[in-house]
């Protein structure tokens, strides 16, 4: 499963500070610790006021761009900064995100399809998100109809079929997964990616029910998720969800990480335990 | 008895609630004092709701609860009893913006503390907005939006609506919204949760 690291978010309280005060090395801190997590993309978006968002993306891209150059995904639906910024770029970028939404597509994809882009198409259109899974694969073949027109090939797309919250409607989980198997079934070649903040909103202990989620869906067909790589936890539950599912071959994946001492959380293994004596 | 009946419905006891209910009204309990106990039991919830101890889907649990048990009681009520209410709120989510959690709560919360609640729903164009004050009158308005890019349509929202010459209160609330924001759209107030604009509304309407 590859991951699209959120932490870069100017919505996000400290975030939106450091942009506000220009604090770069805050900024420049939280990419390396997401790259050094294991991040395949960073997401950026630069939050606040659309007057200023270009200003502050660009200041984004340039100083995460001096620590890394693990590709960005450019979290605005905003075409004027995007064509703003892209110059900037270095890799090409993931563009985070499309969705049914007619402004979405007449401003968004002519700038992926430019730009031979990876994006993500959000399962929702100018009416909101559907409630049924159903609909939501609806919704997403009139995109992935609008995509091909635009000539974007259907493995750039990354489907997030938008995760409801559990507390307010008890079928969130299942009518979730079952959109996931719709999708992977009629477009085996686009990639489904996922949000894990809304589906345990409103309830206790939210990081247990957002690990579970994760596994469950990675079961359904995600393979990419917009999630945070400093959470110890969750890297933990998907390398062993992974080896469960049999997609690590010889559970190499498994066993480093053990030896790495990435799934027991600070309690010593054998082997870091004989390196010390 | 009434104590019985409160306790039901705060520990989500709903068979136990509803029988309770179904039995004092059969022995004769005055329907006021039924939902008068309800409203107990709600601001007990709402309590353990601000203490962490209790979670939106019980507070939606709590509503159906409610609702089964205020429409046993309301044959019985007289038509003065069903029409006293404390005060009108208006209450949407901006334009742009289509997040209804955080709306639906707080209208829940207003509803069952006694207000007359008129919800607009998500997305609602400026122009709905005036014409919901001209027609239903809100003592106080409530505006809610979690993307950032919901401030500009509240600011201009507020702007209308005081144009159009309403002259109440508007509360905002929704994810990321602090004083700043409240001073920016030109609102009265803003609320962290469903618990602050009830205290809000009774600040500004009495309870």
């Amino acid at each position: 499963m590859k991951i699209i690291a959120e932490k870069i978010n100017g919505t996000r309280k400290l975030v939106g500070k450091a942009i506000a005060e220009r604090d770069a090395a805050f900024i420049q801190n939280l990419a390396k610790k997401q790259v050094e997590a294991g991040a395949h993309w960073l997401d950026v978006n630069a939050g606040t006021h659309p007057d200023r968002e270009a200003a502050d993306l660009k200041w984004l891209i340039d100083l995460i761009q001096g620590v890394t150059d693990v590709p960005l995904s450019l979290d605005s639906a905003n075409p004027v900064a995007l064509r703003a910024v892209l110059p900037a770029v270095h890799k090409t970028p993931m563009i985070n995100s499309i969705s049914g939404e007619a402004k979405r597509l007449e401003g968004v994809l002519p700038i992926v399809a430019e730009h031979g882009c990876e994006v993500v198409a959000l399962c929702m259109d100018d009416k909101g998100i559907p409630a049924t899974a159903e609909a939501r694969l609806d919704v997403i073949r009139k995109v992935f109809t609008a995509t091909r027109q635009a000539g974007v090939p259907d493995e750039k797309v990354y489907v997030d079929p938008l995760a409801m919250t559990i507390a307010t409607n008890i079928q969130a989980g299942p009518i979730i997964f079952g959109a996931m198997r719709a999708i992977k079934a009629e477009f085996p070649l686009a990639h489904i990616s996922c949000g894990l903040s809304n589906v345990s909103f409103g309830l206790p202990v939210r990081a247990l029910i957002n690990r579970t989620f994760l596994v469950l869906a990675l079961d359904a067909g995600m393979d990419t998720a917009i999630i945070d790589p400093n959470d110890r936890e969750l890297q933990a539950a998907i390398i062993a969800a992974e080896l469960v599912l049999g997609r690590d071959k010889h559970c190499l994946r498994y066993t480093r990480s053990y030896r790495a001492g990435l799934l027991t959380d600070g309690v010593p293994t054998p082997a870091s335990q004989k390196a010390q004596a | 008895m009434t104590n019985a009946l409160v306790e039901a419905i705060a520990d989500m006891r709903e068979e136990d609630a509803l029988a309770l209910a179904k039995k004092q009204l059969a022995d004769g309990t005055p329907p006021l004092e039924i939902l008068d106990a309800c409203r107990e039991a709600m601001a007990v919830i709402g309590r353990r709701f601000e203490a962490g101890d209790c979670f939106v889907p019980e507070l939606i649990m709590a509503g159906e609860m409610l609702k089964q048990i205020s429409e046993l009681v309301k044959p019985k009520l007289t038509e003065a009893a069903q029409a006293q209410k404390l005060g009108r709120v208006l209450i949407g989510t901006v334009e742009g913006d289509i997040h209804d959690i955080g709306k639906d709560i707080v209208t829940f919360m207003l509803d069952i503390n006694g207000y007359e609640v008129k919800d607009l729903g998500v997305d609602v164009p400026t122009a709905q907005f005036v014409e919901a004050v001209r027609d239903f009158q809100p003592q106080v308005v409530g505006l809610s939006g979690f993307l950032t890019l919901a401030y500009d349509p509240m600011k201009a929202t507020i702007a209308a609506m005081r144009a159009a010459g309403f002259t109440g209160q508007v509360m905002i609330g929704g994810g990321q919204i602090d004083d700043q924001i409240r001073e920016y759209t030109g609102a009265d107030a803003y609320g962290k949760d469903a618990m602050a604009a009830v205290a809000l509304a009774k600040t500004w309407i009495g309870a």
